[in-house]
């Protein structure tokens, strides 16, 4: 896919040949090869300087460390350089409420890049997630990578904009989000140049170019009116071999290898770091041994370096039990709620006791008009009688609506007959196999049709869509009237609407805040599902779109949308749901690495695997730990929120009552 | 990746609401049909190993009704949540119901909606197979689509392998397949797979003379 902004992309455009003219001007000649490591006292030039990018070692908010990324030019070279802001954005005192493993200020240190010289850089790794802070990682000749930098305030492409300024940059030919790194003005990396490293390949645009050395061709003005001799030479040989291994093997294994690094943040950080620590002390020593070292050799060195610790098993600490289930609500237990009118004073306390324990089934049909939204808490009998009634007659017109079509008008009335159509083709195959909706001409599934045609004409814009019938069918069970189970479905479709609607905003944002909340409680399966172009979370639509009806069987389903309706925790808590289920099986889904398709179908066959309340009681816990921080993923007016204007809409005539 | 590829075959099944997509899909994988499909919400997706020539692939067929209603505007809802599933897709199959007009009708929607999403590099070339389903319905009594109109519409459309099948009886279900498979294999670049000038696959002689047959 190509990027819709190309005027900042690395294309061997006439800017950057004049941009590398220029900046090739100083320190050529008197560069000393031997030189290697950054030097204070020498002078320097602030290339490029960037605030608020940020590491994040763990998956804790709170250890989200932000700093300032600069690059720096001393005697020609590069160097990048990223310092945090120690005590500004290090929540210690959060982090130390959430975790044991919250980042020490000494362990900030190991983060530090300190004057990285840009010829150990073998490329830069960019993303840019819809979703999602764009950021980077810097991958070093090594295979070894630095943890992904975050750019809050964006501009990555500027920053490698301004990289090739200064650098041979090119793309990858693989994938376009690669940017291989060359600095050739580095004396050493001129030498190591001529060596056969497998790293630069042409981008598929430069490739295009006829000869592959011309693709190079940017270099020759430097030449021009100057005696440089191995240089050039070497970086348009450099070139010509590259071209020919431009599917080398090595290249792919090393992004592999990048990629299982990048799941790993807080273990490829400490590892990169104190590695390269070590290496930086010495002024990168080992740079030419290693280099001179098959690629692929590398590699599997690095890679061994993982195994001893399993990325995958640092998320012990994010198993997060909820408090276990209690038994569920009882009819008399319930009847001590209400006050001698009828009205439930505290909310909140039955909210809460269903949100841990349910309800019995024989207590279901009143509640659940409570948690739906049909009866207000404060409501007394008198009145709810009272509401009873007038919806009943309410009803009753807005069904009349619809049966008084003729059989002449229907001929003439295509959408009636098309959404009509729609509904009886799915109410015959929403839950036949279940007891109360078995067998031919079964009345419940006709009310059902009944239901669903009433609630088009009450709702017109909206209509009927596949997902509905799936939404009432419980409701209609449970609630067993007709009137009422209509007027209950009106009432979550108040809140479930938005995920029906045409243009996909309700589901949109609930996918999206999803992704947030997976950034936020599980950054490795975020960064994972990053690199397999994931991050639409569509796999997950079916979960949203119908609140894991197809995922549980119909008992079980009861129990986890009373758990829902409670609006306790959060009103998302489908969305803690869904990061809970996906946590459960990250390990196999990173290390099958798992592409979208085969995502779509692993999640698909989790539908009756999955334990109802081993998955409550988790994401439970899960919600808790995430507080405000995990309410902050979600915007505002995300589905099911109620739009502010709608206690009024539904009951407009409640002063009467 | 690239090895990989190579074993997947890819296939979007498009079509109207109960037309028979998921119950196509499970004669196929599973030799069972049941009165008691739910319509798919979001995605469905079988697999099925299959054999071409002593080399094995992994069918992966995929039903998107995403793209569920067709309004009359000819607008319908989750449209754009398809690009990311019509990724890869190797062959395309519109399903309809040769007892609703409409779902015919449709067809031409499916497909140009298939070429938009999918966008494939060589869409006039682009596989297609047409099934006309739920031809036991009322021992064919009730079907107002015939053979010879909905053949008429494949042959416009570059020549689509048409079959007449029923998901219920297991009609024609194999060969239509088989069909499906062959073509998913042709639009594999060249490069990436050899593929013999004729695959004879096993059962193909079952396929009825009540279809056009497979004709690559």
């Amino acid at each position: 896919m190509q990027d819709a902004d190309e005027q900042h992309d690395l294309s061997d455009d006439s800017d950057y040949a004049a941009a590398k003219h220029q900046g090739s001007g100083m320190g050529v000649l008197s560069e000393s090869v031997e030189a290697g490591g950054f030097d204070e006292n020498d002078a320097f030039e602030v290339v490029y300087s960037k605030e608020n990018v940020a590491i994040h070692p763990s998956q804790h908010i709170g250890e989200r460390i932000s700093g300032q990324l600069r690059v720096r030019k001393q005697r020609s070279s590069l160097f990048l350089r990223w310092v945090p802001y120690i005590h500004i954005h290090h929540e210690a005192d959060y982090a130390r409420n959430l975790s044991k493993s919250s980042t020490l200020a000494k362990d900030i240190q190991l983060y530090v890049i300190n004057d990285l010289p840009f010829r150990c850089i073998r490329c830069i790794h960019r993303y840019i997630p819809p979703l999602a802070w764009q950021y980077i990682i810097i991958v070093l000749s090594s295979g070894l990578a630095y943890p992904p930098l975050y750019f809050y305030n964006g501009g990555i492409r500027e920053f490698l904009a301004t990289l090739k300024q200064h650098l041979l940059v090119v793309r990858s030919a693989d994938n376009v989000n690669v940017f291989l790194v060359n600095d050739l003005q580095d004396p050493l990396q001129r030498s190591l140049s001529s060596l056969d490293l497998p790293r630069a390949v042409p981008n598929s645009r430069a490739s295009s170019v006829k000869s592959p050395t011309a693709a190079f061709a940017f270099d020759e003005p430097q030449t021009s009116g100057r005696a440089k001799t191995n240089g050039t030479s070497g970086a348009s040989e450099f070139a010509e071999q590259q071209a020919v291994k431009s599917h080398d093997p090595a290249f792919e294994i090393s992004l592999q290898v990048l990629e299982k690094f990048s799941l790993i943040t807080k273990f490829a950080c400490e590892t990169t770091s104190s590695i390269f620590h070590e290496r930086q002390n010495q002024n990168c020593p080992s740079f030419e041994k290693i280099s001179g070292e098959n690629s692929s050799s590398k590699v599997l060195k690095s890679d061994k370096m993982l195994e001893p610790s399993h990325p995958l098993q640092f998320d012990n600490s994010l198993i997060h039990i909820g408090e276990p289930r209690q038994h569920p609500l009882d009819s008399r237990e319930l009847a001590t709620f209400f006050d001698s009118e009828g009205r439930v004073n505290d909310s909140l306390a039955l909210r809460k006791r269903i949100f841990y324990g349910g309800i019995e089934p024989n207590a279901r049909k009143e509640v659940w008009k409570f948690l739906l939204g049909y009866y207000l808490y404060d409501s007394t009998y008198a009145e709810r009688e009272y509401l009873d009634s007038v919806k009943k007659s309410e009803y009753d017109c807005l069904k009349s609506q619809w049966q008084s079509i003729s059989t002449a008008q229907v001929r003439r009335f295509t959408k009636f007959r098309e959404r009509k159509g729609l509904i009886e083709k799915d109410v015959v195959r929403t839950d036949r196999s279940f007891s109360f909706y078995e067998g031919d001409e079964n009345p419940h599934v006709k009310l059902l049709h009944d239901i669903l045609l009433t609630y088009s004409f009450y709702n017109f814009d909206l209509g009927y869509c596949q997902g509905m019938s799936d939404l009432l069918s419980p409701i209609f069970f449970v609630i067993e009237d007709e009137c009422e189970s209509f007027w209950c479905f009106v009432a979550l479709m108040e809140r479930l609407g938005p995920n029906f609607n045409r243009d996909q905003s309700g589901m949109h944002s609930q996918l999206f805040a999803l992704s947030k909340l997976v950034e936020l409680l599980d950054r490795p399966l975020h960064d994972y599902f990053g690199q397999a172009d994931c991050l639409n979370y569509y796999y997950c639509f079916r979960w949203i779109l119908i609140q894991f009806k197809r995922e549980f069987e119909f008992k079980n389903v009861m129990r986890l949308w009373e758990v829902l309706w409670t609006h306790y925790l959060s009103e998302h808590f489908h969305l803690y749901i869904c990061v809970t289920i996906l946590k459960k099986h990250r390990r196999t889904i990173i290390t099958e690495r798992m592409d979208f398709d085969t995502l779509v179908k692993f999640i698909n066959d989790l539908s009756g695997k999955i334990d109802v309340d081993e998955i409550v009681r988790e994401a439970e816990g899960l919600c808790l730990y995430a507080g405000e921080k995990g309410a902050a993923c979600i915007p505002p007016g995300t589905p099911p929120s109620l739009p502010s204007d709608i206690a009024s809409d539904f009951y407009p005539d409640n002063g009467d009552l | 990746m690239a090895s990989r590829r190579r074993m997947l075959l890819k296939v979007i099944i498009l079509g109207d609401s109960g037309v028979g997509k998921t119950s196509l899909m499970n004669q196929y994988v599973n030799k069972k049909f049941s009165n008691q499909y739910k319509a798919t919400i979001g995605a469905d997706f079988l697999t099925k190993e299959i054999q071409v020539e002593d080399r094995l692939f992994t069918l992966q067929m995929l039903i998107l009704p995403f793209l569920q209603i067709w309004d009359t505007a000819g607008q319908e809802r989750f449209q754009s949540l398809g690009v990311a599933f019509y990724r890869g897709a190797d062959c395309c199959v519109l399903v309809y119901d040769v007892n609703v007009v409409k779902s015919f009708d449709n067809l031409n929607n499916w497909r140009e909606e298939f070429l938009i999403q999918a966008s494939p590099s060589d869409p006039e070339n682009f596989p297609f197979v047409v099934l006309g389903n739920k031809i036991d319905v009322d021992g064919g009594n009730s079907r107002v689509v015939s053979e010879k109109k909905a053949k008429a519409w494949c042959a416009s459309k570059g020549n689509i392998p048409y079959f007449e099948t029923s998901a219920k009886e297991g009609i024609n279900v194999e060969a239509a397949f088989e069909c499906i498979a062959k073509n998913a294999l042709k639009n594999e670049p060249e490069e990436e797979i050899y593929l013999p000038d004729t695959v004879d696959m096993a059962g193909s002689s079952r396929l009825q003379s009540s279809s056009s047959g497979c004709e690559c």
